[in-house]
């Protein structure tokens, strides 16, 4: 009897052991099907509502495809590759290392957050390394601003999209931002700056040693690339001069800069499309969808005109709120096309790249309760005041 | 000898981590591996930019995807000093 009670539990400990280690994927597994077929089962699938957002998104996406892709995404995507290949950062670093002037580090930060991390991957060691070994909180904090915010693949789809001068106003704000809210990191916290001695590991070897002119020459051709294609000239001439450019890319490239590097380039430029292009797709159809079944006077009512209660709630919502790189712009660009404010709508782009739940639990962990909270109410409030700013500018 | 790769995860901290397997390989170095993906821990090692690469506990590279190339020099490097 007692061996038949013994060979029971071991069965037991043995079917537990199998249902417990294995589970956890099954149930997931489980889970998406159960969401799926509640969803099919229950969304009103034939409705109007349903078929206009469907139709809103394939057309969103329609209209990204014919104007946006060849002409600003794909150029753009070169840029930023470049960047990460040709870019001297060391040299960069250095004005953001322990021994930094002040005056210098803060706008150093505020701009090269676009120039030093093309990824978003890079971000979070960068400001870490300025944090704890480099010139301190107050340009790490400019830079974990400026990092996602002065995106440059971002700024050119937006001014691609909403147009050159809200492009502008974003680049301008988020760098303004960047530096009032280091400053503001700086006077609170003081006591910080005193800890750091270390300063970054040298021994970094092989960056790119190419003359300044070359790189300056790269980058603007590319930008004539992508500007001449905005321009309202004759379609002829457009390609000619795009041509021209183009070609003298090409030798230089091939002229000037290493043949590694040159792959190095292309791989940038491909990795960056292959992480950024999906997310990016998906988003244009759910702010394409999102589009047709939000109603028109919700919106007007939370975030249309430029009062404080709509730019407190587009900087609150912003805040909160996860955008896959560049899918804020289709995103804003329904929600103004819905009657949100030019106001709210810059102070969501300011919010919105730069704050997520993800990104607050990291900084949490990084920097304490106490200056994680301090920064992100800082840039709530600064992002209303840009908003406000820009509204009444334009109004 | 110990190769250690910093990065968060993402594809240029992957593919410094394959070049430098068969970097090792190639030269019939026998290499225990680690990727150091903590931020703190970059950060005690100096890292600013990823990806780095450290062997025996020196920092050798950061912020470049090294080939396969240059990651066998370095290896080089550290053998003959070990000697």
């Amino acid at each position: 009897m007692a061996e038949y009670i013994q060979a029971l539990r071991l069965r037991w400990q043995d079917w537990q052991l199998a249902f417990f280690s294995e589970t956890v994927e099954e149930w997931k597994k489980f889970f998406w099907l159960m969401a799926a077929f509640l969803a099919f089962y229950f969304l009103p699938i034939t409705s109007t509502d349903a078929t206009r957002a469907l139709a809103g998104g394939l057309a969103l996406l329609q209209e990204y495809a014919r104007k946006h892709v060849l002409t600003c995404l794909v150029p753009a995507f070169f840029i930023a590759g470049g960047i990460a290949v040709y870019v001297k950062k060391d040299s960069i670093l250095q004005l953001l290392g322990p021994m930094a002037k002040k005056y210098i580090a803060y706008p150093v930060a505020a701009i090269s957050g676009g120039l030093l991390a093309v990824c978003s991957c890079t971000i979070l060691p960068l400001f870490a390394g300025i944090y704890k070994r480099g010139a301190g909180i107050g340009p790490a904090a400019a830079f974990l601003f400026s990092g996602p915010a002065v995106n440059v693949t971002a700024i050119i789809l937006t001014s691609s999209v909403l147009g050159f001068d809200f492009a502008l106003g974003r680049l301008f704000f988020a760098m303004t931002i960047a530096i009032l809210a280091g400053i503001v990191m700086m006077l609170l916290f003081r006591d910080h700056d005193r800890k750091n001695g270390a300063g970054f590991a040298s021994g970094a070897n092989g960056e790119a040693e190419y003359s300044t002119a070359a790189v300056i020459a790269f980058f603007i051709l590319q930008l004539v690339i992508l500007v001449v294609f905005g321009l309202g000239i004759a379609q002829g001439l457009k390609y000619a001069i795009a041509g021209i450019a183009l070609l003298s890319l090409v030798v230089l490239v091939l002229h000037k800069f290493s043949s590694e590097d040159n792959r190095r380039w292309i791989a940038e430029t491909w990795d960056l499309s292959k992480k950024i292009m999906p997310y990016l797709f998906i988003g244009i159809f759910a702010a394409g969808a999102i589009g047709e079944v939000l109603p028109e006077d919700w919106v007007t009512a939370t975030v249309g005109g430029n009062s404080l209660a709509a730019n407190a709630i587009a900087s609150v919502s912003g805040a909160l709120m996860y955008f896959a790189t560049l899918t804020e712009v289709p995103i804003i660009q329904k929600l103004m096309q819905l009657g949100m404010g030019r106001g709210p709508a810059m102070t969501l782009f300011l919010t919105g790249n730069a704050l997520s739940i993800p990104s607050m639990m990291v900084l949490f962990k990084l920097m304490g309760a106490k200056q994680a909270m301090t920064y992100i109410l800082t840039v709530v409030v600064l992002s209303i005041i840009a908003g406000l700013l820009w509204g009444s500018l334009t109004l | 000898m110990k190769i250690q790769i910093f990065g968060p995860g993402c594809v240029n901290c992957k593919t410094l981590e394959q070049r430098a397997r068969r970097a090792a390989e190639e030269l019939g170095v026998k290499a225990e591996f680690e990727k150091v993906t903590e931020i703190d821990a970059m950060i005690e090692a100096g890292i600013v930019r990823t990806p780095g690469l450290a062997i025996d506990g020196k920092l050798v590279s950061q912020g470049r995807v090294n080939t396969v190339a240059e990651i066998k020099t370095m290896l080089q490097q550290f053998s003959t000093d070990a000697r």
